[in-house]
């Protein structure tokens, strides 16, 4: 499968990085070994090119520039293969004779110093000459003493060398691709032993993730180890709010059932009325239950788009009681988001805004904005708002709303249990306009929570 | 008064049948979507209570099907879902309130008078400026690519008030009669922050500022 193909992997990422990277870091050192080489036998060779001129020079200033008295040629291409040449006013003295052409214009050559000759003619020599040639004054007569040597040979053996060097770099870059293999294996060992431990996990061998991560795993595995808390918590209390529930509404329905069942009883006004009540617990029983199943909590990657969700509700509202104004004040864009889940945002939203409508007496306001530390909102209207007392008692916990203050009643309830669930703060004031103000603030950092 | 009723669980249905008549209804009833969708495009009904979950298909898709057809009776839904979304969804197909099972009987025929009564008089007033449509009765705004939008109070004051007259300059003086708010006094800085975010759904071009004299809903951009 191609996309199975170009599918990310560590391994192949490394060798695919490395192994290139090794090849060519070994070339480069093969190629600047080549290049110092050169230089260091040029310049070996120029520093005993020049350690024999001064030995010529020497011997003519001992011999008083006498050409006749200088013993020196077979001893020079003998010992040395080296060429010479001396030129003292017209005479001269070179060696070997095949090369006097080259010699003959190099001391017409005002240059002193080293210097190479890239394509020496005319001597029957292919490889590159490196001559030295310096001037000197003795016994009054100008004295130009050049020694060359043939670099050829020397080429030669610096090539071979070079070329070793070539051969073993080869060995050291399988050496060291070796090493990089090891070395991914070894690494990505743990990752394995992951995939193992995850196996024994789906397979029901293990509850937990135990194996001994790597530092760059362990959080990834902590992670996976709090999520698997997180499913084993939830399912426990969805099994126990399902018992407790079923528990809590067979009796009701078997109370109905009996009376139902009892052909002999007649459905009088006050039975009707005691069975309507018992319907009535089922329902709110129901009601509670599923309240409490809907609200996720703080959830990672769960997102909500307040201002969205906001219009739409503010829209709908405005809708159902036309006679009011449900107004939006917020500086936050269309596509905003807050990390809070959908549904919670709603039921947040849709109640203190409900509340405010049904006490409205023609405005109600929902307002978004952003701290530093957290995201809040506003409900404000222009009722009758609630006195301050019961202001206080609002959202506290162990206070039944929806028994102390009608109409602020079921609503502020379920919100206070999702203010709770987030960490939120909620508190009420009278508003400027005379009636309830509502502000929530979730705070931005909210560790995510193991229910 | 003719009411359609759709419900599809029998002992509901008779129930309701029965007290709807006694509160001086004329109750047609439907079982279906099918039935549902035929019958309100053909009769004409004063006010519909439609159940939402009905065997052959939802009762959203009935809703939205009447209202494309433009039939604009006052239609109160009866839903076993009570979440936000669901009642958002809702008045969007079109409803006009919705009711959450179970419901007491005065509940619903409370329900079912305010529709009634909030009905009477209204037309099926669209106002049209340059690809933008503005359902009035329903505060939405439909853009030139089909998308809907729901506006709050303000924002549908505000574009109605720009919509009405295209081309013509409106101050913000004018403009601030539309607003109402709760903490100050409206001025002219609320009005530009109004102006921002209408410009976000219809298009920067579409509202022009006049410097120092208002602003115009351009039709032709």
């Amino acid at each position: 499968m191609p996309t199975a193909n170009r599918r990310k992997s560590v391994r192949r990422t490394l060798l695919q990085s490395l192994l290139p990277a090794g090849v060519v870091l070994m070339g480069l050192a093969w190629f600047i070994h080549g290049l110092l080489l050169e230089q260091m036998s040029r310049d070996f060779v120029e520093a005993r090119l020049k350690d024999e001129v001064a030995f010529l020079e020497h011997q003519l200033t001992r011999t008083g520039a006498d050409l006749t008295r200088l013993d020196t040629g077979a001893y020079f291409e003998d010992v040395f293969h080296h060429a010479f040449a001396i030129a003292i006013d017209g005479e001269r003295q070179i060696s070997p004779e095949k090369w006097q052409p080259l010699l003959e214009t190099l001391i017409a050559d005002p240059a002193t110093g080293p210097l190479l000759i890239e394509e020496p003619t005319g001597i029957g020599v292919t490889g590159k000459l490196l001559a030295y040639r310096k001037t000197a004054v003795i016994n009054n007569k100008p004295v130009v003493i050049i020694v060359a040597e043939d670099l050829g040979e020397l080429h030669q053996t610096q090539q071979s060398l070079h070329l070793w060097t070539a051969v073993v770099s080869l060995l050291l870059v399988g050496l060291l691709a070796t090493a990089i293999w090891f070395g991914i294996t070894l690494s990505l060992r743990p990752v394995k032993a992951l995939q193992l431990a995850l196996e024994d996990l789906r397979q029901g061998r293990e509850t937990r993730i135990h194996t001994q991560a790597p530092e760059e795993f362990r959080n990834l595995v902590d992670q996976l180890n709090q999520l698997l808390d997180a499913l084993d918590q939830r399912l426990d209390r969805s099994r126990d709010a399902l018992a407790n529930l079923s528990h809590s509404v067979k009796t009701p329905i078997a109370a109905v059932r009996q009376i139902l069942d009892d052909h002999e009883r007649e459905l009088n006004p006050s039975l009707r009325q005691e069975m309507a009540r018992r319907l009535s617990d089922i329902h709110q029983k129901l009601e509670a239950e599923m309240r409490r199943s809907q609200f996720s909590g703080p959830q990672a990657g769960k997102v909500a788009q307040p201002v969205k969700q906001a219009r739409d509700l503010l829209w709908m509202l405005g809708r159902l009681h036309p006679d009011k104004n449900f107004e939006l004040s917020t500086d936050l864009d269309e596509t905003h988001r807050w990390p809070v889940e959908e549904h919670d945002l709603n039921e947040l939203m849709g109640n203190l805004l409900d509340n405010a409508g049904k006490w409205a007496k023609h405005h109600a306001e929902l307002t978004l904005w952003e701290t530093d530390t957290g995201y809040c909102l506003q409900v404000a209207d222009d009722g009758a708002g609630v006195a301050d007392d019961t202001l206080e008692n609002l959202g506290t916990r162990g206070l039944r709303l929806d028994e102390q203050t009608p109409g602020h009643g079921l609503g502020l309830a379920i919100v206070a249990d999702i203010v709770e669930r987030y960490g939120a703060e909620m508190t009420f004031s009278r508003a400027s306009a005379g009636g309830l103000n509502a502000c929530i603030v979730i705070p931005r950092h909210t560790t995510v929570s193991r229910v | 008064m003719r009411l359609l009723l759709v419900e599809d669980d029998t002992l509901i249905a008779e129930s309701l049948n029965r007290q709807l008549t006694a509160a001086g209804f004329t109750v047609d009833e439907a079982g279906t979507a099918k039935q549902a969708e035929r019958l309100g495009q053909q009769e004409d009904y004063r006010a519909v209570v439609l159940d939402l979950g009905l065997p052959d298909g939802n009762g959203l898709d009935v809703l939205k099907s009447w209202r494309s057809g433009r039939r604009t009776m006052p239609v109160l839904i009866l839903t076993a879902r009570g979440d936000w979304q669901e009642k958002v969804n809702g008045l969007k197909a079109g409803a006009d309130d919705y009711l959450a099972k179970p419901f007491q009987t005065e509940e619903l025929l409370a329900r079912l008078h305010a529709i009634i009564r909030r009905s009477e008089g209204r037309s099926n007033d669209l106002l049209t400026a340059g690809g933008f449509v503005l359902d009035e009765n329903r505060q939405y705004l439909t853009l030139p690519d089909g998308a809907d939008h729901a506006l709050t109070g303000t924002e549908f004051r505000l574009l109605r008030c720009l919509m009405a007259r295209p081309g013509r300059i409106f101050s913000k003086e004018q403009l601030i009669e539309q607003l109402y708010s709760l903490s100050d006094s409206p001025n002219e800085n609320t009005i530009e922050a109004y102006v921002r975010r209408l410009r976000k759904l219809v298009g920067q071009d579409t509202i022009e500022t006049r410097r120092g004299q208002g602003y115009v809903f351009n039709a032709d951009s």
